[in-house]
């Protein structure tokens, strides 16, 4: 038994570290703020960081909606964050993010990280990057980090990475595979 | 059937096999001509394997960009729009102009920047070309696909009888390689030589060339791999041209080397090729000397790649049939160019290539002095004829490069200087222990603040610090910059579709900027013509703010608009 315990935490250690993160509390394109304690019944997040600029981030919304209406009844929905900043590419402003999120029928918050603060904890580098994150006591802890998926064009020959954690988790397995290769657009960081 | 017939039946299936290997048509780049062109630089993707689609950059198009065509004499004018996520420049690569026109590590252009360059081609004809030159970023945004041709066309050119049918007997081939991530993304970090060959951003490329003289233009767009080229049944062709223009005659070779940055046009002669017959532009890179770049034995990792130290195909030619109007001989003269030699220099100087030892931890430079922005390298005085001495007591050979001037190459330590670099060029091969010397006059646009850059064209190299920089000036040294502010007017304010400035006496603008209200510069005017319009049409309607630097003390005065 205890034998058991150590290797299971070794082997998830192992994957990606225990890394942890904090609560937020960001501002939703409908006007409300959005934390991760508000659902109290959530198991997990599905944390998606885009933008609206970004070409290889476009081609995303109708799976991130997919992803929403598959998981959210699990008790794992998804949010989208907005990391980018909106001085450096006006087309990142709150306005929008309100034009995109209803231009696409996102159903999901899409949240702005105005001060960046979020991507930083979070360790986001690009867009579109995903998170699994997972309840753990008062903790978050992220279980997958990467791409969404494998197939940014073709999303019916796409291999869905955020689909594979997030099963493994619901079924208390450890992920198969926490971490892939995430690229897109550089989120530059305000000094 | 006995062994030998069937071992012969198992060779000739086997090439026949290899005699229906997929090819791609070669991709020939579109052409802008005319004098007003305009370039938008966006991030995008590209599919180039099966599976995941590969992130590329490009210009007005998701790889590469257009080849531009100027006419000598002519003033063209920039139209540069940076959509890319990121911060670009974007540099015109063996171009005499103003040096604040450049495109170099100062000329930065923020994400949604317009760039207004413009100058007077002065240039002959010759092929040259365009691409970024962001300071670290270099390596990155050239492997994402950024880049094209530029063509000159000059009197002198055109009044020979040279094949000049842009993609039909006068080919653009632009050479570089890539290597794959698991993810299909384009590898940019720790990795100097790519594994697959793209040649104008097609893989396995394939062109039907006409059954006549043909014209090809080639570029070496690599980070650093040189290519000893030559064709497949080693026929002899004719170079034409180096980087800044073209030979007194023809040159016959049957190998040419060609290495970062590089361009050479050749002629081949396909008159006596039957149709349908096919032959290969190839590389010969296997056994070459140890500071050869693409030499290296290591089928991977950063010094390696499957293109290493072997002989591979670049472009697969199929004869076609003669054009209606072909060119059929090579002609026996070219130009007379007077070439500078090394009498003509009055000022002589001595560049060292230093560092970069394995293990040492520290990159290449140039005189142990790693780049750094605000530090002027060299002053060259406008008028003058200079010896350059570039010195290499390295590991490994490199590529120098020049901005502003074509030079001539006056020696080699190692020996003899090859017929096909004693013409006009802008980039040069320098190998280990070996001295090279060129003579270049630095005529024009003397500014003692914009420099010029020389460096390694390995883009790794330049992106770690060897590169350096001069400026040319009329004064002998470095004018302070003085506070005085002055007035200025623009009109009609509130402006709708044009603005123009007026100036009092002695205010000359030496940079105009147009700013929006948080700051951010939407618009970089070098040097503009004051009595000109600018062109403010696809501003959004808001609140700006230019601002003029007077070019004689360097103050700046800002005025604000309202843009309708």
């Amino acid at each position: 038994m205890c034998l058991g315990v150590i290797s299971w935490a070794l082997f998830s250690s192992f994957d990606i570290g225990i890394k942890t993160i904090n609560d937020f509390s960001l501002r939703n394109v409908d006007g409300k703020y959005i934390s991760l304690k508000d659902n109290e019944k959530a198991k997990g997040y599905i944390v998606i960081f885009t933008c609206n600029h970004c070409p290889f981030a476009k081609l995303y919304p109708s799976r991130i909606n997919k992803l929403q209406e598959t998981y959210a009844p699990l008790g794992v929905p998804v949010i989208a964050i907005n990391s980018m900043d909106s001085m450096l590419y006006d087309e990142e402003c709150f306005k929008f993010m309100q034009q995109k999120s209803k231009e696409n029928n996102f159903n999901f918050p899409y949240l702005q990280d105005a001060s960046q603060e979020v991507a930083k904890d979070f360790g986001a580098v690009n867009t579109p990057q995903a998170f699994v994150i997972w309840r753990d006591g008062n903790r978050w802890v992220i279980k997958y980090k990467g791409a969404i998926d494998d197939n940014g064009e073709s999303p019916e020959l796409a291999k869905n990475f955020i689909a594979m954690a997030v099963n493994d988790l619901l079924a208390n397995k450890p992920v198969s595979r926490p971490t892939t290769e995430s690229f897109g657009c550089k989120i530059f960081y305000r000094k | 059937m006995n062994k030998l017939q069937i071992l012969i039946l198992v060779g000739l299936s086997l090439t026949a096999t290899q005699s229906k290997a997929q090819y791609n048509k070669l991709r020939i780049p579109d052409t802008m001509s005319g004098k007003t062109f305009n370039l938008v630089l966006k991030d995008t993707f590209t599919q180039f394997k099966t599976g995941q689609t590969t992130i590329t950059a490009g210009v007005n198009s998701n790889f590469w960009g257009p080849t531009l065509i100027f006419n000598q004499g002519d003033t063209v004018h920039m139209n540069i729009l940076n959509k890319l996520n990121d911060s670009t420049t974007v540099h015109w690569h063996g171009f005499h102009l103003p040096a604040v026109m450049d495109g170099g590590p100062h000329q930065v252009i923020p994400p949604n920047t317009v760039w207004r360059p413009y100058w007077k081609v002065q240039n002959d004809a010759a092929t040259y070309w365009y691409h970024p030159h962001l300071h670290e970023m270099t390596q990155e945004q050239m492997t994402k696909g950024l880049g094209g041709l530029i063509i000159v066309r000059d009197a002198v050119e055109s009044a020979l009888a040279l094949p000049r049918t842009y993609g039909v007997d006068d080919i653009p081939v632009v050479l570089t390689s890539r290597r794959y991530t698991a993810s299909n993304q384009f590898v940019f970090k720790n990795s100097a030589y790519g594994d697959y060959m793209f040649t104008n951003g097609t893989t396995n490329a394939e062109f039907t060339i006409p059954k006549q003289v043909v014209r090809l233009r080639i570029l070496d767009a690599e980070m650093e791999r040189s290519y000893n080229l030559g064709f497949s049944d080693n026929r002899t062709f004719y170079i034409i041209s180096s980087g800044g223009g073209l030979f007194d005659k023809p040159i016959a070779v049957t190998r040419l080397p060609i290495h970062v940055g590089e361009r050479y046009e050749i002629l081949v002669d396909c008159s006596n090729d039957a149709v349908g017959t096919t032959f290969d532009l190839n590389s010969f890179n296997s056994g070459q000397s140890q500071s050869f770049p693409g030499g290296e034995p290591g089928t991977g990792g950063e010094f390696g790649s499957l293109l290493n130290n072997k002989t591979f195909t670049t472009l697969h030619f199929t004869v076609g049939s003669a054009t209606a109007k072909p060119i059929t001989t090579i002609p026996t003269a070219l130009r007379t160019n007077t070439y500078l030699t090394a009498a003509d220099a009055t000022v002589s100087r001595t560049i060292n290539i230093t560092n970069g030892n394995p293990g040492s931890g520290i990159p290449f430079d140039l005189d142990n002095k790693p780049f750094n922005l605000t530090t002027i390298n060299h002053i060259v005085t406008t008028g003058t004829t200079e010896k350059w001495t570039v010195k290499n007591n390295n590991v490994f050979g490199h590529c120098f490069h020049i901005h502003d001037v074509q030079f001539k190459l006056v020696s080699r330590s190692t020996g003899a200087i090859g017929a096909y670099e004693s013409g006009w060029k802008d980039n040069f091969f320098i190998s280990r222990n070996e001295s090279v010397s060129f003579v270049a006059r630095f005529v024009d646009y003397a500014d003692e603040t914009h420099p010029f850059m020389y460096h390694c064209h390995f883009a790794n190299h330049e992106d770690g610090g060897m590169m350096g920089q001069f400026v040319v000036t009329g004064t002998n040294g470095l004018n302070k910059a003085l506070n005085q502010p002055f007035l200025f007017s623009v009109y009609p304010n509130p402006a709708k579709n044009n603005l123009k400035i007026e100036l009092g006496q002695n205010i000359e603008a030496y940079y105009v900027t147009i700013n929006n209200v948080v700051g951010k510069t939407v618009m970089m005017l070098p040097q503009p013509e004051i009595g000109q319009p600018i062109d403010i049409s696809n501003l959004s309607s808001g609140t700006y703010f230019l601002q003029v630097m007077d070019k004689h003390t360097k103050s700046v005065s800002t005025q604000k608009f309202i843009k309708e």
